[in-house]
């Protein structure tokens, strides 16, 4: 039954018809959540001790920073798929995964940035975690560019497949590269494997932020990844009768 | 596999450019450096290390980037995709071929430019040893890049690959202060050596199925 679901649903047309269904759904879920949860975090959440409110903006750059990795994960899994059993669909899903990815890396520099004048005195730091992610800003920009530059398009499939799997290997860099180097930014406050850091006053609006902007740019891969479908398979009869 | 990396060894050879050009680049850099500085107002034996880990990053760059061009352009590899040869061997042994003729000489002229500006004698070894597994690993992303977008002008495919190296960077840069301040050179060096050997006999596959989906 899995694998008939997963043969369906990998077909761009079964995708493009199941996620017009589900999108305002999933979009207004995530929309509601992550407005819930900045408003928590930002208005009712309690001072820290030691940074103030300056520490406010972990609601934004906390999720940012979770999804920019998630999504080259997604990516990569995408990629395995499109190499080792050419699902049309993954190629396609990593395209359209790899803008939203570099948008959620550029937000989460950012709002790290801005994070870094009160806390260290300065915005930017070649700090081990920071760089990393900078790396990983700079990966989304090199498989959009690669696949951008193939007229090809089947190919490029396949060559930015390819780069996304050995870029792989950046992430677990990114993961531990608080506990390998030495760097100013602290480890994380929520770990798989140990109770979180972080007071349940602060946590449970951080999670609501995680979780909304989770659906949120779900929302966005659904809407960028129907557009690209949409795109390529133009000249498919499904296409030119789909409403 | 001896028989192909002899054919390399003698295609290389053949290319003066494309080996002595990265070699010459090198040392008209390492040369330039302490030129553009006050050299009586810095201690350059202190931070020369972070000009040569540079210009390591920037001349495997170059000198990868026309790596598979001749062959893709002569039909070289068409030929070897249509006779259902594997690429594996011919990745392998060019990425080895461009070690021996390009690396380690730039690992040399690093080695002799560092002591130059002031490194002790004895550490000599340690910094040959370490920019060669540095070239190892460099050499072999940068290929990858180049196989990448061989027919697009293998410089994307190159930049593309760029934040691969950027981690080796590091380590290297952890390595050579390893050596300047004398402890924890050999954990680093064994994890140099262990990432060296695994990305050397795993990258030639990747280039290899690379190669094959130019072909396809």
């Amino acid at each position: 039954m899995l694998t008939s679901f997963i043969h369906k649903f990998s077909a761009p047309k079964s995708y493009v018809e199941m996620t017009a269904k589900l999108l305002p759904y999933i979009a207004s879920c995530g929309l509601l959540l992550l407005l819930t949860g900045w408003v928590w975090g930002l208005a009712f959440a309690p001072e820290d001790a030691v940074q103030g409110n300056s520490y406010r903006i972990i609601f934004l750059h906390v999720p940012a920073s979770i999804f920019a990795q998630a999504i080259y994960l997604f990516m990569s899994i995408c990629a395995v798929m499109s190499v080792v059993w050419r699902v049309k669909l993954a190629a396609y899903l990593i395209k359209s995964a790899a803008s939203v990815g570099a948008l959620i890396t550029f937000i989460a520099l950012f709002s790290g940035s801005i994070w870094g004048i009160p806390t260290w005195g300065t915005w930017w730091q070649w700090d081990a975690r920071i760089t990393s992610t900078l790396i990983l800003f700079i990966m989304y920009l090199g498989v959009i560019t690669l696949h951008g530059s193939f007229s090809n398009l089947e190919k490029a499939d396949r060559l930015m497949s390819i780069l996304v799997i050995v870029g792989l290997v950046n992430i677990p860099i990114i993961k531990k590269s608080v506990d390998w180097w030495s760097t100013l930014h602290q480890p994380a406050s929520i770990t798989v494997s140990g109770a979180p850091t972080i007071d349940p006053s602060m946590l449970y609006p951080l999670f609501v932020s995680i979780l909304g902007m989770g659906l949120v740019l779900i929302s966005l891969g659904i809407l960028s990844s129907r557009l690209h479908i949409l795109g390529r398979e133009k000249n498919k009869k499904w296409v030119q009768s789909y409403e | 596999m001896i028989s192909v990396m002899a054919s390399e060894l003698f295609k290389l050879r053949k290319k003066i450019r494309a080996w002595l050009g990265p070699l010459l680049i090198m040392i008209l850099v390492l040369i330039a450096f302490p030129l553009s500085i006050d050299i009586s107002q810095y201690d350059l034996n202190k931070f020369y290390f972070s000009i040569i880990v540079i210009s390591l990053l920037v001349i495997s760059f170059l000198a990868t980037e026309t790596m598979f061009v001749e062959d893709f352009e002569d039909g070289t590899l068409e030929q070897i995709y249509l006779q259902e040869r594997d690429f594996y061997k011919l990745a392998l042994a060019k990425v080895l071929i461009y070690v021996l003729l390009i690396g380690v000489p730039m690992s040399l002229i690093g080695s002799l430019f560092s002591f130059a500006n002031g490194v002790d004698a004895s550490q000599l070894p340690q910094i040959f040893i370490t920019l060669i597994f540095s070239t190892l690993l460099l050499f072999n992303l940068f290929a990858f890049g180049a196989a990448l977008s061989i027919n697009k002008g293998a410089m994307l495919g190159v930049l593309a690959t760029l934040p691969l190296a950027l981690p080796v960077i590091i380590l290297l840069g952890r390595a050579i202060r390893a050596v300047q301040f004398g402890n924890g050179f050999y954990e680093i060096m064994a994890l140099m050596i262990g990432a060296g050997l695994l990305v050397a006999a795993l990258v030639p596959l990747v280039i290899s199925i690379t190669l094959r989906t130019h072909l396809e």
